[in-house]
């Protein structure tokens, strides 16, 4: 293989070392349609570009998605935010949180980083308005010092956006 | 009776002295290990677990003539000692023994698979058997490669020489002559880059990979949705993320695991033919 896979930080299982360099690899030749992989060496820590989808509230925006592969991937969900600036919509609070519910209760080990991306860009495309979840200011207050998302007891209550 | 209490004390005295071998071993001290495990044999020669420690100590020396020999001695006493196939296996490939090296430690894969599916032995198994085979292949295709090219070079040769010899019988170089000339060369490429086809490695294909490993099946087993997963990573799932189908969502009890033959056997048969993609990682 001549692609350079990115060095491994310590703290991945040999099974979750092994996967994402697969999924590194499947990155590589076939990227999800809307999403970059920003190149870096950190095989734990990608970042993604999202484009949003053509004809959608968030066309010609682009925004960056931030993803930490935990020590058990994928039997843990990875962790994925929106860097600053977040994009305005009723799901995602101002610190980049995302309220979905493949990225906690209902992850299951057969998905992928791409499924999460195309759930995203799909939540994204789905968007009648730009506007905050009602209880962002709450949500914020709860979430001090960096607290991850994977933290929130999540009721995922709205289907429809 | 007499004999009988003798044999019996000496059995006792082998087992403690098999004790002070494996804290000796725990130590590191290997050498004082091999010692008080020489002992045991020699009180009780015919426990395989004696000759199969003792050689561990060997292989930690590196020692690997010793290795061979204890274990060839275990496996005569117990022909289903995953260790001893193992390290038999090891001490063969270091020999560059890889037909033999690689046939014991198939053995003892599927006797440690049988006796505990999911122990770590089976799976550090597994990797040395598959770095075997795939340090066998790079040896072997280089070979076929260069064999390959040089018989191509040898028809390409043939075929101008050919073109030549056509050329000054008519004295005139017709285009349709050239014509052919030229297809024939690119049929001669045509079938020597399928000849080469299956020593380059390319992807697995999807069917034959876990969905949650993405790597080729080893033990595969399907759940009653009829989902085919690796053994290893299921199980991790169900014991970490919760009892359900990871792609169905279905309700799945690991006693309802079995199983995929089918699909172990067309991974032997991939294998087999493509012997690059043993690979672990990449």
């Amino acid at each position: 293989m001549t692609t350079s896979s990115p060095s491994t930080r310590k703290g991945l299982t040999k099974i979750a070392t092994n996967r994402l360099q697969k999924e590194f690899m499947e990155w590589q030749t076939n990227p999800p349609g809307g999403f970059n992989h920003r190149v870096s060496d950190n095989l734990q820590r990608w970042i993604i570009e999202v484009n949003g989808a053509p004809g959608t509230l968030y066309a010609n925006e682009t925004y960056q998605l931030q993803v930490e592969f935990p020590e058990h991937y994928p039997m843990e969900a990875p962790q994925v935010i929106f860097q600053q600036p977040a994009p305005l919509h009723p799901h995602i609070y101002s610190n980049g949180h995302i309220c979905l519910d493949v990225l906690y209760d209902s992850w299951s080990p057969a998905m992928r980083l791409s499924s999460i991306c195309l759930s995203i860009l799909s939540m994204l495309s789905s968007s009648a308005v730009k506007q905050r979840p009602k209880d962002n200011d709450h949500y914020l207050k709860n979430c001090k010092n960096g607290r991850s998302p994977k933290e929130t007891r999540w009721r995922f209550h709205d289907d429809k956006v | 009776m007499v004999t009988g209490a003798v044999s019996a004390m000496a059995a006792n005295q082998a087992e403690r002295l098999k004790e002070d071998g494996n804290s000796c071993f725990k130590k590191e001290r290997f050498g004082a290990a091999i010692d008080a495990y020489t002992e045991a044999i020699t009180l009780s020669p015919k426990v395989p677990v004696y000759w199969t420690n003792r050689a561990l100590c060997h292989m930690k020396r590196k020692d690997w003539t010793r290795v061979e020999e204890d274990c060839r001695k275990a496996i005569h006493l117990d022909h289903n000692s995953v260790k001893a196939h193992y390290m038999l296996g090891l001490a063969l490939l270091q020999r560059q023994e890889y037909a033999d090296g690689v046939k014991q430690l198939q053995r003892a894969l599927d006797l440690g698979r049988c006796a505990n599916p999911t122990g770590y032995m089976v799976e550090e198994i597994w990797e040395e058997l598959a770095k075997a085979k795939y340090m066998e292949w790079e040896l072997v295709s280089a070979t076929r490669s260069w064999e390959l090219n040089s018989l191509k070079e040898t028809c390409e040769a043939a075929l101008n020489h050919q073109r030549a010899l056509d050329m000054s019988r008519t004295e005139e170089s017709s285009e349709e002559s050239y014509y052919s000339h030229t297809e024939r060369l690119k049929a001669l490429d045509r079938v020597f880059e399928k000849a080469a086809e299956d020593d380059k490695p390319t992807e697995v294909p999807d069917y034959l990979c876990c969905n949650i490993t993405l790597e080729i099946f080893r033990d595969p087993v399907i759940s009653p949705s009829g989902v085919t997963y690796e053994r290893a990573a299921i199980l991790e799932h169900i014991n970490k993320v919760g009892k359900f189908d990871p792609i169905t969502r279905e309700k799945l009890d690991p006693s309802k695991l079995v199983p995929n033959l089918a699909i172990k056997e067309a991974v032997a048969a991939y294998l087999e033919k493509h012997v690059w993609a043993y690979k672990v990682g990449c």
